[in-house]
Order: structure tokens, then sequence, then C-alpha cells
């Protein structure tokens, strides 16, 4: 049934997303463009890059870890640079014809020279510890100070000689020695287990995006990556209509086919995307789905008329697959909740909330106990909302599953994915829930039932958490301490509030051993995990989503009907192949 | 900084403080303010003050009869208990005074029994200060006293049964008064006696509250192998203190979940080793070095993370707050959740806890025992309209039954849970249990 009410608000929701999107990218835009300049003209990005924020600095280990082999490679072939340096020397002379040998050592050497130099100059605030004319002064000739390095101590080329040899000793030590340390932290942080996880750092500015990135999608990517466009569907949605845009947008170059080119030109977006926060299986989908028809598009059509399929696609596309499966979802899973039941969910699924929302309208009467978990608290949005609509709600964390499961009549879900073993891919925490409700203390099993739509069902099978995964920043785990920072109360004031309310919560088991006594002081103080990641040997570890047992599942309510989890495949297959 | 805030802040350290100088009944009322306030919190803290109180409260009084002082340790005990019930720490130790009081009045009649034939020094020389781990502990009791009027004064222990079935404290009470009349015969040195071996009998109860933690640590390298992946929940000092222990001598991988809401400042403050000032106060712990110091790889998680780790940890080990006689445990919030992971993926449970923590009581009504906390700790202020509207829980506790632990390792050793009813039977004597 076509429901013209609820499809449009949920794309009005979205489409303020995108417009709210562009004009969120306005203030970012201009920094961007700093660290573009900053490599033309040089003083800039030692002073800059100090100026931004500390996020930078912490991005450095990957790339400087490679930095360090780069500097020792660059030892090694040192019988060689004498002579690439009489060959630089030479090449201003232009008497001597190289061998390919030498050619091929000078090119290496350039390299290095150059990877030196970018090093040097995204290294900006680290050596201006040592010496700040140094740095400005690397940074102003930056390409000869790392040809200098090249050229090695005897019959160094002009360039070189241009390049004062202290500065040189004292911008590899410090470059050397900052390597190693990062190197060393690098190291350290990534969880062994997870280490397949931990590709690239997620994207934090827009800095070095491709051009041909649409500015709805540049600042989509960010959203996303700040979780304000957070949820399977609603990043489908949001990336369907930045395609939209991207396509009203889009003209075809000269010299070849809107299917061919535009597909590139799709390419571009999405791997920006997937930079700024891996793509969800509902996101392949739709993009998969997206190619398949740009593809199938006759490049006789003429540009207009195709783009105007496409945006019709893509419309259908939200409209079938999400706004009004999502609806025939929320319907049908209503119908399972009767009068009197204790509803347990996690976290923030839009669906499931959109379910519960619809079973009061219906006028059922029942009580709802979301379960929370740090650091995203999707969860508080789902509270607010279902309380505003009036539902009787109870809020608790995940430690307190084993009570909020204990009068529960049934568990709803939302789901990431369905894999085709037809496991759960959801919000890391899931699984507990799902296990708590499968085995309670009176041995009464509460019915766990999951609502997805069909678009996040994947061909990908999963059997444990640590195979497929994501790993979000750990840094998230670190911020929000006490309830008295967030309301930036200052300290003494802090303290004062706490020693009011003792009787609950003073040192409710702050301290290990003597609680009460420590109160003031660490509340005066950051958490002590701010330091972390110079703490040897402590890794903070965050990941996004775990896998729930299908045995844990009782059913997988869809917009095709309500199926056990080992149906997943099939159903899947289907609306491929649709 | 740390001296000032001890000055202010009521709590254990301020408590022993004011104990010496004040007057018994004040420190009383101090104590049950504390444990009404929660300024006193944690097992052990609550253990140390009960103990430091009792010793007060007996060297306080003048009499020497054992059946005024078992009758002044039962009300002072009552009403501390009566301040926090769930406290059971506070319980065990005013029964283990009690037992001690009634074992040293026992063995004064056995010895004016025996005092024609054996000096009188041999028999009080074995009370009933099981935590001593010296002694092979469970075959000492029952041999070194002779049978013959143990029957007769109290019912035998070895049943579980018995154990189970209150018994009415009023039964036991009459064959009290007959140990006593002994002492209203000769009131001189024999009752005085069970005064000085009750203080005595008290402070190796502090003894043991001092050294439990390193007494269990000394199993660690029995229970942790090399390579291991080890997970652990909040920041008990036991379990710390076990893994120390292990990590001087072995590398393993230590996974802590940091259970948020209530304990998670102190689980950051332990595994980045900032965890400093609040033990510098508490003159019986000196803290260690941090795990991460001794080149253990420490991964702190949100709780929530622990389902989709459990399938690579070899160990759960955790602290608890109480152990039931039952073989259950109450331990901080998210305990179970995790035993019970733990359970599905069949990894190996292991509760670190000392004896004084195991309790006789044998709770039919779990929930009665869970505390619930501060419920700004999960939605703060800054979520104030919602608070009008939900109903925010927050529980402390949570109850782990018996089937999903699989070791307790105790200052005496490692026990089956289904063991533990034994050991509790060893520690309080059955007219006590319900004092």
């Amino acid at each position: 049934m076509p429901p013209p009410s609820s499809s449009p608000t949920h794309i009005c929701l979205l489409v303020k997303h995108i417009s709210s999107a562009s004009t969120m990218a306005e203030p970012v835009h201009p920094a961007p463009t700093m660290p573009f300049a900053s490599s033309s003209s040089a003083p800039g990005p030692a002073q800059q890059s100090t100026a931004e924020n500390p996020r930078q600095t912490q991005t450095l280990p990957i790339r400087d870890s490679k930095d360090a082999n780069a500097t020792n490679s660059d030892k090694a072939p040192h019988k060689g640079k004498d002579t690439t340096a009489s060959a630089v020397g030479g090449d201003g002379a232009g008497d001597k014809a190289l061998s390919p040998a030498e050619l091929k050592k000078k090119a290496k050497a350039e390299k290095t020279a150059r990877r030196a130099k970018e090093k040097l100059e995204r290294e900006g605030p680290a050596p201006a510890v040592g010496g700040a004319p140094a740095a400005g002064a690397g940074g102003s000739q930056a390409r000869p100070s790392a040809t200098s390095k090249k050229d090695g101590a005897p019959g160094g080329s002009q360039k070189g000689q241009r390049a004062p040899p202290p500065r040189r000793g004292s911008v590899a030590a410090a470059q050397h020695g900052a390597a190693e340390q990062q190197k060393k932290r690098k190291e350290d942080k990534s969880v062994a287990v997870f280490g397949h996880l931990y590709g690239q750092q997620r994207r934090t500015t827009i800095a070095g995006a491709g051009k041909e990135v649409h500015p709805a999608v540049l600042a989509l990517g960010l959203q996303m990556r700040d979780y304000v466009v957070c949820g399977s569907s609603a990043r489908c949605v949001a990336t369907l209509l930045a395609f939209k845009r991207v396509v009203e947008s889009y003209t075809t170059p000269l010299g070849t086919s809107l299917s061919r080119h535009l597909t590139a030109h799709l390419s571009h977006q999405i791997t920006y995307l997937s930079t700024c926060r891996p793509l969800s299986i509902s996101q392949g989908n739709a993009i998969r789905a997206l190619k398949l028809t740009i593809a199938s598009i006759d490049p006789s059509t003429p540009e207009t008329s195709a783009k105007a399929t496409l945006c019709d696609f893509i419309d259908s596309f939200i409209r079938e697959k999400i706004t009004i499966a999502d609806k025939v979802i929320a319907d049908s899973a209503a119908q399972k909740i009767s009068d009197g039941d204790v509803i347990v969910t996690f976290a923030g699924s839009s669906i499931v909330k959109e379910t519960l929302l619809e079973a009061h309208r219906q006028g059922k009467r029942f009580r709802v106990s979301i379960i929370d978990s740090r650091p995203l608290f999707e969860g508080k949005n789902m509270a607010r909302a279902l309380a505003n609509a009036g539902l009787d709600v109870q809020y608790s964390l995940v430690h307190a599953v084993s009570h909020a499961i204990k009068d529960a009549t049934k568990v709803f879900l939302g789901a990431h994915a369905m894999t085709s073993n037809g496991r759960l891919y959801s919000r890391v925490g899931t699984a507990l829930v799902a296990m708590s409700a499968k085995e309670r203390a009176g041995g009464v099993e509460v019915p766990v039932i999951v609502c997805c739509e069909t678009v996040k069902f994947t061909d990908r099978v999963a059997l444990d958490s640590i195979v497929v995964n994501e790993i979000a920043d750990a840094d998230e785990l670190v911020s929000p301490s006490p309830p008295q920072q967030v309301t930036d109360l200052p300290d003494p004031a802090a303290a004062a509030a706490t020693a009011q309310s003792d009787s609950n919560k003073k040192g409710a088991h702050r301290a290990p051993s003597n609680p009460s006594a420590d109160t003031p002081a660490s509340s005066s103080d950051d958490s002590p995990l701010t330091k972390w990641k110079d703490t040897p040997n402590l890794q903070l570890l965050n990941i996004m989503y775990d896998v729930t047992p299908a045995e844990y599942v009782d059913m997988v309510v869809t917009e095709m009907g309500s199926l056990p989890p080992s149906a997943v495949p099939i159903v899947h297959r289907m609306s491929t192949n649709m | 900084m740390p001296s000032t805030s001890l000055a202010l802040t009521p709590g254990l350290a301020s408590f022993l403080k004011s104990l010496k100088t004040n007057p018994i009944d004040t420190s009383i009322e101090n104590l049950i303010s504390l444990l009404k306030r929660r300024q006193i919190r944690h097992s052990r803290s609550c253990a140390t003050a009960t103990a430091y109180l009792l010793l007060r409260v007996i060297s306080a009084c003048r009499t020497s009869d054992p059946v005024k002082l078992i009758e002044r340790v039962q009300s002072v005990g009552r009403r501390l208990v009566a301040a926090q019930a769930r406290e059971m720490v506070v319980g065990n130790i005013v029964r283990r005074v009690l037992g001690l009081i009634r074992d040293e009045a026992e063995d004064d009649r056995d010895a004016e029994f025996a005092l024609s034939e054996a000096g009188s020094e041999s028999q009080p020389q074995t009370p009933r200060a099981l935590d001593d781990t010296s002694f092979p502990l469970d075959r000492d009791s029952p041999s070194m006293r002779p049978d013959g009027d143990r029957s007769s004064s109290r019912p035998p222990l070895t049943s579980m049964f018995s154990l189970l079935s209150h018994p009415e404290p009023e039964a036991s009470l009459p064959s009290t008064p007959g140990s006593a009349s002994p002492g209203g015969r000769g009131p001189g040195q024999g009752s005085k006696d069970v005064r000085a071996e009750v203080l005595e009998g008290i402070n190796e109860i502090i003894d043991e509250l001092g050294q439990v933690d390193d007494q269990i640590a000394a199993y660690a390298l029995d229970h942790i192998h090399s390579n291991e992946i080890i997970l652990t929940h909040t920041s008990s000092t036991t379990v710390q203190k076990f893994l120390l222990k292990a990590a001087a001598k072995r590398k393993f991988t230590v996974i802590h979940a940091e259970s948020f809401p209530n304990n998670h400042e102190a689980t950051h403050a332990t595994v980045s080793g900032t965890a400093s000032s609040e033990d510098e106060l508490m003159s019986v712990e000196s803290f260690q070095k941090p795990l991460i110091a001794l080149g253990i790889t420490v991964i702190l998680i949100p709780d929530s993370a622990v389902f989709a780790l459990m399938s690579r940890v070899n160990k759960v080990i955790l602290g608890t707050h109480s152990v039931l006689a039952n073989g259950g445990l109450i331990a901080a919030a998210g305990t179970r959740v995790i035993a019970r992971a733990a359970k599905v993926h069949q990894t190996p449970v292991v509760v670190v806890s000392g004896v004084y923590k195991l309790s006789p009581v044998y709770p039919f009504d779990f929930d009665s025992l869970i505390e619930y906390g501060d419920a700004s700790k999960v939605l703060s202020y800054e979520d104030g309209d919602l608070v009008d509207k939900i109903e925010v829980q927050n529980p402390l506790y949570d109850y782990v039954p018996a089937e999903l632990v699989d070791l307790y390792i105790t200052n005496l050793g490692g026990h089956a849970p289904s063991y533990l009813y034994r050991i509790v039977s060893d520690h309080y004597r059955m007219e006590d249990i319900s004092f």
C-alpha cells in the first residue's frame, strides 16, 4: 500500500540532512584548501599544521613507519650516492649520459627525497621542537634539504651545499627520533586479533579528496564519519540522495558515453565515502543496484533522459526498498506486540522505533526497555522519541542487561545486516542482549525478533565478530568523562555538586579500595585514558558490530514477510534477481 | 591533595583514625552512618572497618563473660547489618567474631574438664581462626578437638541440609550458658583468657583481610599459562594482584571490560596505571605497578564488546562483591552477562575472592540482594528533559548463578562452586548464621 504520509517525511528528513550537509560543508571548505596551498607555498605548512587540530598528528604514525623504512633504505644505497650526487651535479652541467642503472638509482633517490620532503612538511610541528628556524627553513627549501640528505657528506652538488649541513643533521635526527617513537606507538595501538581491520584511519578532513567528488558527497562523508548520519538505512538513503545530486549535476564529457563514464565518476564518490567510514552492507547493495542500472542504460539515450531515468530509479529504490519497506515491516512487527508486553530493544534502530510507535498508535499498551551502550548512546534518541510519543520507557545500559531481560516478553532488534548463514550483524552488544534473552535463568526463552529490510541482506557469511567488523576511533571511548564535565561546571562547583548528592553518588564504586576519599581529585582530573596513546602496552578497542548466532534469532521481519534466519540467503537471491 | 581530601571526606581511613580516640558508642554510630551513606563501600573496606570496630567493642567490654560478649557483639552486629544489609561481609565478620567467642568459651570449658590431666594451655591453642592458611584447615577442626562433648553443645556441621535449614538462634543459646556456667564457677583467669583470645582472633582476621589478596595471588601461576588471553571486568584489586603475580613470570594478554557507568573511572585508572592517590590512604594496600608496566598487553573494551571478543578469550577471571553459600555470587553489574557469554563460548570462568566474602546466607529472593545506584550515571543532567519521562535503571550488582562459574579461587585454594558450602560450614557456626 502506498503510504503518502510516511514516505515524504522520511525523505524530507533526509533531504534536510543533505541540505544541511551542503551548509555544513562551507565552514569545512576553507580548511582543506590550506593544505593544498601549503604544498606550494612553503613556510605556511609548519605553522599551519601546528595550528591545526592535534588529530592531524595522530594520523602520522602510519605513514611515518613507512618513512622510517625510507630513511633506512636511504642509508643502504650509500655507495651509489656519490654517483648519484655526481649525476645530479652532472645533470646540471648536462655533460654525461647516464646508464639505465644509474637512472634507476637516481629515480629512486629522488623518490626517497620526495618522501622525505613530504614527511618534513607533514611533520612541521615535530622538528619545531628542535629549532623553529630550522623547521621553517626546511619547509621553505624542503626540496634542497632533502637532496642534501641524499647527497651524503662529500662532494655534494650545488643544491646540497646551499642547504647548510647542521640543519640537515638536526632535522634528520629529529625526524628519525620522532619517526621511531611514533612507529613504536603505532605498533602498540592496534589490537592484534583485529590487525586486519585497521586498514586506514578514517578521514579527518576533506583535504585530499579528489576534485571529482561532489560537495554533497563531501559533506555526507563527514556526516557519516561523525555519526550525524548513522544507521544502515539512513546511510543508504543519504548516499542515494547524494548520488542523485551527483547524477543531476553530471554532464558526460566528450568522447565517452554516460553509462561508461558515470560509473567511473561514481566510483570516485564511493571511494571517498568509504574513506570516511567503511560502507554499510545496505550502501553496498544500493550502489550495486545503481551501477547495474547505469550499465544497462543504452548509450544512445540522450543524456537528459538517461539522467531522469537514473533519478527515477534512485527515488523508486529508496521508496521501495526502504521507505515503504520500513512501513510494511513496522506494520507487521507491530502485530507481534500485544497488550502487557515488555519489549526489550538494544541501541537505536530506526525501524524498531517505527514498529514501537506504530504499535502504540494502534492503542496497544506495553512497556519498552531500551538498553544502550557506550560510546554512541544511540538508544537515547530512541528513548526520547518514544517517551515523547507517550510510551512507557525504561532506559538502562548494557551492564544491566540481565536485569532488563528478567521481565521481558519480547526482544526487538535492529540489524546492520543479515548474513547468508542467518547470523545477525548489528551494533556491538546486540549479541549480548539476544543471548540474555535466550539463556535466561528461569529457562523461559524470550522470542527475539529482528526487523530488517531485505536491502540489508548480504551474501557474505560470518562466523565470529572478528573477521568482519569495523573499527571505530578508539578515542571515542576516552572523551566523555563524568557528567560534571559535560555540563561544563567549573571544578569546585562540580565537587560541591557531588558533595551534595553524596549519599548515592559519592564515590559509587569510584575507586577500588577507598572510594570516597578520592572524589574531588578524580573529578578535577581528566580521564586517565587521555594519554593512552603514550602509554605502552595499553590498547583501546572500539569495534562497531558483533555477530549474533542464528540460533538466538527466532524471526526476521522483512518487507517480504516474517522469516526464520535460515531463509536469508533465499530471500537475498530473490531480491537481487528481481 | 590526598591528605586534605582524607581529612574532609569520611571513609574508611577517617573512620579508622577516629576509632582510637572516639568513645565506642560514637564509633558504632559513626560506622553505621558511614555504611548507610555508602561512604564505606567495597567488601574489604567494610570488612576491615567492622573488624576494627569489633576489636574496639570487645576490648572496651568490661565483662569477660562469653555470654555477655556474645550478646554485645550480636547487638552491634545487628545494627551494622541493618545499616547496610547488602554489604554481606559485615555480617560475615560479625559471625566470625561470634564464632571466635563461642569457640573460646567452649575451649575454656573443655580446658576445665581436662584440667585435671592436661595443661589448660594446650586446648586454647586451637582457636577457630581458620583463616590461617598454615593449617590444613578442613581436617584441623574436627580432629584436634575432643568429639564427645562437641555433639552435645552444637549440631554437627557436616551436612548441607543442616546448613540450609535455618536454625533458631534461641535453640543454641541455652548451650552457651551451659558453657558459661564453669566461668561462673571460676570467674578468674579462665574467662579473662577468653577475651584476650578473642582479641587475638580478631587481629588474625584483620591480618587475613590484609593478606588475602596476596594469598590468592599465590595461586596465579597454577591457573594462567603463557600467551593466554584473559578477560576481566571492573577494577578489582584481587584480580589485579592475581594477574600481576602471573605477569611476573608469564606473558599474556588481558582484555579489560570497563563496566561503564559505575566503575569505569577506576577501571580506566587501573589499566592506565594512574590509580594512585586513593591507594596511599589504605595502609594495608601498597598498590603495585599496573599490568602494562610488566609488559602485559591490556586491551580496554566497552562492556558491549564482550560477546564479540569472547571467542578469542581463554579464561575469564572475575572479582566479586560477595559469594553465597550455594556457589552463586553477587558481583558488579555486567558480570552475569559476561559469565553467560563465557559459558556460551565454553570459556572457563574463574572467580577470585577472599574467604571473608563467603557468606552463609542463602538468599531465596535474589532481587533483594541487588542494589541500585545513581541513575544520573546512566543518563546525565544534560538529558534532563528525558529524566521526567523515562525510567532509568542503574543496578550496581548482578547475581551470577553457580552454574556459570567453573572455579573459585580463595585464599584457601581452588574450589568447585559446589564445595563452597563446606568452607562456609568451616568458617561460621550454625547458631550464628542468623544472629
